[in-house]
C-alpha cells in the first residue's frame, strides 16, 4: 500500500464564468522511503496541489489518503486540519521561514512541543536530529546568522521533528547556489531512505532533477507523470 | 514553550524603550491620580486638621474660604456666650506673595489666638507653637525656612520658633502661623503716605461739610478704617450638647451663619474644588484611553511584524491558542513593565513635586486592573488579524 495516495483531485477557485481550475483530476501515489519530485512552470498549480494536500487549500473533489487512513472525501475532510499536519507532515520552505525569534534547537523543538512531546525531551531529541543533520554546533544559534545551507536544514529538522510520513518541500534549493542545493537534496533522499519517508519536491530547478524517484510534471492544473 | 518570551529577549533594546515610552504615559495617569486627590486633601486639610466643631462667618457668606467674610473681632465673644459653646476662637485667614527665604513665594498667614485658641498649627515637625504675642511664627518646612530664621512682614521681624510639614491651604500654599494680632496688622498695614492722603482727603471732605478745625480733629480718626476684623470664629461645642442646636442658636440670635465642620468640608468639596477635580478627572479618563490606545497599536505593530512567523505556526500545525497566549503574554508584559516604570517614575518625582501628591494604595489598585483590562482589550486587534492570518502566507502564496 502506498503510503500517500491521491485520487482524481480537483481545486476550482471562483464560480460560473470565473472559474478557474488550478488542479485537473490529479492521480498519484507516493511510496514509504520515496522522493519524488514535481515539476512545472510558475501558476502551473504546483504549489496549489501542495496546499490542498495539506487540507490549507479545500479540495474542490477527489480522495487523499495518508497510511491508508482517508484524510480528504466526498468533499470534507475526515480529520483536523491544523492536526493532520502536526502529524502526518512536515514542511520545507523556498525560504526556510524559521521563527526568527527562537535559536536553531528552539525551532525543532517547537514543532515536537506542539505535537506534545515535553520541553526536556523535545530539547534532548531537537539536538540529536540537529547532530544527524550534521548543523549540532549551531543549535543555540538564531536563524538570522545562519549561512542559507544551515538555515535549510534547520528547516529539514523542523519537518521531520515529529517523524512524519510526508515531507513537501516547496522549492528548497532555489535560495542556494548549486553546491549547497545539491547538499540539501542529498539530505533529503536520506532522510526519506533512512526515516522511511515520503519526500515530495516541488521545484522548476532542473540541475536537481536527477536522483528523484519519481518525476511528475503539472501543467495547467494536469498532472503527468514523466518518470 | 513561552514563545513571547523569546520574542521579546530578540528584541529586548527595542521593547524596553517601548516600555519606558508607555511608563511615562502611565506616570503622568498616576501623577494625575494623585494631584486629583491631592487637590481634595490640600482642599480640607485646613477643615480637617482644625479642631472646629462650627465655623461662624459673616450672615450669609459661603465660609471663609469660599467667599470673604468679615466680623468685628470681639465677635467671639457674643459666640462663646451661647449656650453649648465651650470654646470660641477668632480666625483670620488671607493669601500672600512675598519674598521668604531668599524667594517670592507664595503662601497663607492664619491668625489665630495663641494662647488657647483654636485654628494654630497642629503637629510640629521642630520646635514649638507661638508662646509669645508678638513677632513670633510657626511657618510649614516647604516654604524654606528653618527654625529661629527671621522674615520680615510689612514693618516687622518675625521669627520662626517652629515649623510644620503640610500644613497648606485650600490651594495647596504653605501655610504661615501668626497671633491674631500680628496677622491683622500685616493684614491691614498701609504705606504711611498712603494713610496721610486718605487723612487729607477726609479732612478735606469735613472742611466741605461745614465742620470746624477742632471737631474735624476729633472725628477724623474715626473715619479710619477698623482694623479690629476677623475671618471667622471658630466654635468648639460643650460635650453633650448637639451642634445643630447651637448652629440654630447662633444663626437666629447673633445674625451670623454658622456651618459644621463636615458642611464646611462640603462647600469646599462642591465648591471651589468640584470643577478642579472634573477636570482632572476627565484628563486621568483622557490618559488612560490614550495609553491603552497606544498599548494596542504597539501589540498589534509587534504581531504584524511578526505575521509570516504566525502563519508558519499554523501551517507546522500550531493552535490557535498558542498564538493568542503569545500575543496576550506580549501585551500584558508591556502592560505590566509599563505600569512598573511609571510607578518607579513616580516614586522618583514625588517628593519633589510641587504639588500635594496622594497616592491611595486602592486607586493604585484600581488603576493598575484597568490598565491591565485594558492591555488585554488592546491586545483583541492583533489577536483578530493573527487568527485571519492564513497559513498560507507561509509559502509565500
Amino acid at each position: 500500500m502506498a503510503l500517500l495516495e491521491v485520487h482524481n483531485l480537483s481545486k476550482t477557485f471562483g464560480e460560473g464564468d470565473l472559474a478557474v481550475q488550478a488542479v485537473r483530476e490529479a492521480s498519484f501515489a507516493v511510496e514509504a522511503g520515496e522522493v519524488a519530485a514535481l515539476l512545472g512552470p510558475s501558476g502551473s498549480g504546483k504549489s496549489t496541489l501542495l496546499l490542498c494536500l495539506s487540507l490549507i487549500e479545500l479540495p474542490s473533489s477527489g480522495t487523499i489518503a495518508i497510511g491508508g487512513r482517508m484524510a480528504w472525501r466526498n468533499g470534507r475532510a475526515q480529520v483536523e486540519a491544523r492536526r493532520y499536519r502536526r502529524e502526518n507532515i512536515g514542511f520545507v520552505f523556498q525560504g526556510h521561514n524559521l521563527i526568527p525569534f527562537l535559536t536553531a534547537q528552539e525551532n525543532v523543538a517547537l514543532a515536537m512541543q506542539l505535537n506534545g512531546v515535553g520541553k526536556r525531551e523535545a530539547a534532548r531529541r531537537a539536538r540529536e536530529l540537529l547532530a544527524y543533520l550534521e548543523v549540532a554546533q549551531r543549535a543555540d544559534t538564531l536563524p538570522a546568522t545562519l549561512s542559507g545551507g544551515e538555515r535549510q536544514r534547520i528547516a529539514i529538522g523542523r519537518a521531520l521533528a515529529n517523524e512524519p510520513p510526508i515531507v513537501f518541500a516547496d522549492e528548497p534549493t532555489a535560495a542556494l547556489d548549486t553546491e549547497r542545493g545539491r547538499k540539501v537534496m542529498e539530505l533529503l533522499r536520506r532522510v526519506a531512505r533512512e526515516k522511511r519517508s515520503a519526500v515530495i519536491v516541488v521545484t522548476h530547478d532542473h540541475r536537481m532533477i536527477e536522483g528523484f524517484d519519481s518525476v511528475y510534471v503539472m501543467n495547467d492544473g494536469l498532472l503527468a507523470r514523466q518518470r | 514553550m513561552d514563545l513571547a518570551l523569546k520574542d521579546i529577549r530578540r528584541h529586548v533594546g527595542k521593547f524596553i524603550a517601548t516600555i519606558i515610552g508607555v511608563g511615562m504615559l502611565l506616570a503622568i495617569v498616576l501623577v494625575m491620580n494623585g494631584i486629583y486627590r491631592g487637590n481634595i486633601f490640600d482642599g480640607i486639610w485646613l477643615i480637617e486638621n482644625t479642631a472646629a466643631d462650627l465655623w461662624v462667618v459673616e450672615q450669609g457668606r459661603g465660609g471663609p474660604f469660599n467667599e470673604s467674610s468679615r466680623m468685628p473681632a470681639d465677635a467671639y465673644k457674643s459666640v462663646a456666650a451661647a449656650p453649648g459653646v465651650a470654646r470660641a476662637s477668632p480666625f483670620i485667614s488671607y493669601a500672600a506673595q512675598r519674598a521668604l527665604a531668599g524667594a517670592s513665594q507664595q503662601f497663607t498667614i492664619i491668625g489665630y489666638e495663641v494662647f488657647g485658641g483654636l485654628g494654630g498649627p497642629g503637629r510640629l515637625v521642630a520646635g514649638r507653637a507661638i508662646q509669645a504675642p508678638h513677632w513670633e511664627a510657626v511657618a510649614d518646612a516647604r516654604l524654606g525656612l528653618s527654625l529661629n530664621d527671621a522674615f520680615r512682614l510689612g514693618s516687622h521681624s518675625y521669627t520662626v520658633v517652629g515649623l510644620t510639614r503640610g500644613a497648606v491651604d485650600p490651594a495647596g500654599n504653605p501655610v504661615v502661623y501668626l497671633s491674631l494680632p500680628d496677622a491683622q496688622e500685616v493684614l491691614y498695614q498701609q504705606d504711611s503716605h498712603a494713610l496721610v492722603a486718605a487723612r487729607a482727603a477726609n479732612a478735606k471732605r469735613l472742611d466741605r461739610a461745614g465742620f470746624g478745625t477742632a471737631e474735624a480733629a476729633k472725628i477724623l480718626p474715626l473715619l479710619a478704617g477698623s482694623t479690629a476684623t476677623v475671618n471667622a470664629v471658630l466654635v468648639q461645642v460643650t460635650t453633650g450638647h448637639d451642634v445643630h442646636e447651637v448652629r440654630s442658636h447662633i444663626e437666629r440670635w447673633l445674625h451670623f451663619s454658622a456651618y459644621t465642620a463636615e458642611e464646611e468640608r462640603e462647600l469646599m468639596l462642591e465648591g471651589r474644588l468640584k470643577k478642579m477635580s472634573a477636570v482632572l478627572g476627565l484628563f486621568r479618563s483622557l490618559l488612560v484611553v490614550v495609553s491603552i490606545v497606544i498599548i494596542a497599536l504597539i501589540v498589534y505593530v509587534l504581531t504584524i511584524e511578526k505575521i509570516r512567523p504566525i502563519a508558519t505556526l499554523k501551517l507546522i500545525g500550531a493552535p490557535n491558542r498558542v498564538i493568542v497566549r503569545m500575543i496576550l503574554e506580549q501585551s500584558l508584559a508591556l502592560t505590566l513593565g509599563s505600569f512598573a516604570v511609571a510607578y518607579l517614575l513616580m516614586s522618583l518625582v514625588r517628593e519633589r513635586f510641587p504639588r500635594t501628591l496622594i497616592l491611595l494604595p486602592e486607586e493604585i489598585a484600581i488603576t493598575f486592573a484597568v490598565m491591565l483590562a485594558g492591555g488585554v482589550l488592546a491586545s483583541f486587534m492583533a489577536i483578530w488579524h493573527a487568527l485571519r492570518t492564513p497559513p498560507a502566507l507561509a509559502l509565500g502564496g
